[in-house]
């Protein structure tokens, strides 16, 4: 009986070992399923792109030189992003151009809603120009955990490697920033 | 989940993110400020230094990077101002033959057919250079060594003087420079990032050749240059 041979993309594991073995190509797979996070991250803790874009190509760089020290069997991403993020956290400047966070144009945005009335489309874009305007507000600290945890999706622990903190921090961080937030919310309803 | 804690979830997807880029070699102009070029200086300087731990100029070398572009095993690097080297890290390394230079690099060396018979052949570690004209008055350098896999996360970050331009040699992807000299940083047999100046002023053209990264050095056009390149057997 002929055998149907079903071809499947590599596994991460598969990727890892080959790129281990100085597969550049198979580093670059890797690479390619979390740079967008990765560049966001950096974007979020330096708010300029060309500085984010810097730690995104060092940081890629320095994880290629680093994995002959990786342990295989651990997640790719959480590594490479808290590689990625100290690069960030290196560019950060104090003074200099940092670039605010903007929601989309409203024509580009995902509408749920297939049919929504003009008012409310106002109404909605309204209520998150104002909670971004909030987060922008806070302080670095509690902006970039609440970031990294809502905006980009991370679990606690990639957080916490990422903003180079404890898990901990990051929890209590999250809960302060949070509240922080609501209160910035209510305020500007005042 | 909170409720705030969802809208914040929810605003993810409206946000106007920057345009993630591409870690191919991305071979567009990018002027940068003065600062962003010195805090990259400083970061690839702090790689190589971490990475190599050989290094022909120093992490407060004044030199800004404008450039880097990367190819198979290799990156250009193009500097406003050359680092300070000493004199012997431009050697090519030891006269020697054939056989004693192909026995100590671990490869089979090819040939510029098109050049004829070199002048020279030096050795430096597992890098064999075949010199033009003569030792004192090269004419042309060809270099050949191994260089481990480098694709996919290089670019050009600037541009100013010198021109980098992107093409083949038998199908492999090359780089020809002009304009100063040059800094080639590449990852050696070792997996180490290393880098080396140039031995000549002018122009340089650099591409892979199976598990060789080659380089040819000289006063030669774009043409003449991928002629001669084609030439190596």
């Amino acid at each position: 009986m002929n055998g149907c041979r079903v071809s499947r993309p590599p596994s991460e594991d598969e990727l890892l070992g080959r790129a281990c073995s100085g597969d550049g190509a198979a580093f670059a797979a890797l690479v390619r399923e979390h740079q967008e996070i990765a560049f966001r991250t950096a974007f979020l803790i330096t708010r300029n792109a060309a500085d984010a874009e810097d730690a995104l190509q060092t940081g890629v760089t320095k994880a290629w030189l680093a994995l002959p020290r990786f342990s295989r069997g651990r997640p790719v991403r959480p590594w490479l992003l808290a590689i990625v993020a100290n690069e960030a956290r290196n560019r950060r400047r104090a003074e200099g151009r940092r670039d605010a966070l903007a929601l989309r144009q409203a024509g580009e945005r995902t509408i749920v809603d297939t049919t929504p009335s003009p008012e409310r489309v106002a109404l909605a874009s309204e209520a998150s120009t104002e909670l971004l305007a909030a987060l922008e507000r806070l302080g670095d600290d509690d902006r970039l955990v609440l970031s990294c945890r809502f905006l980009l999706d991370l679990g606690e622990e990639e957080t916490a490697r990422a903003l180079g903190v404890r898990r901990g921090t990051v929890k209590s961080r999250t809960s302060r920033a949070l509240d922080r937030l609501r209160r910035e919310l209510e305020e500007s309803h005042v | 989940m909170s409720e705030l804690e969802q809208r914040v979830r929810a605003l993810r997807d409206e946000i106007a993110w920057p345009t993630t880029p591409a870690l191919e070699p991305v071979l567009h102009e990018r002027r940068r400020g003065h600062r962003a070029r010195r805090a990259l200086v400083v970061a690839l300087a702090a790689l190589a230094l971490l990475a190599a731990g050989v290094l022909t100029f120093s992490p407060d070398a004044r030199s800004a990077f404008l450039e880097v572009f990367g190819i198979r095993g290799a990156t250009v690097v193009r500097v406003d101002e050359l680092p300070r080297v000493d004199p012997v890290e431009l050697d090519l390394g030891s006269r020697t033959d054939r056989a004693t230079a192909e026995q100590a690099a671990g490869f089979e060396l090819v040939d510029l057919t098109g050049a004829g018979e070199p002048a020279a052949i030096l050795l430096r570690g597992q890098t064999v250079s075949f010199v033009y004209g003569s030792v004192e008055d090269a004419r042309i350098v060809f270099t050949q060594g191994r260089g481990t896999l480098w694709d996919g996360f290089v670019k050009k970050v600037g541009a100013t003087g010198t021109r980098v331009e992107t093409t083949e040699v038998d199908g492999e992807p090359a780089l020809f420079v002009t304009g100063d000299e040059h800094f080639v940083m590449f990852v050696d047999a070792n997996g180490s990032v290393t880098d080396e100046r140039t031995a000549l002023a002018g122009t340089v053209l650099l591409w892979n050749r199976g598990p060789l990264l080659l380089r040819l050095e000289g006063d030669l056009t774009r043409e003449q240059a991928l002629e001669l390149a084609r030439s190596v057997e």
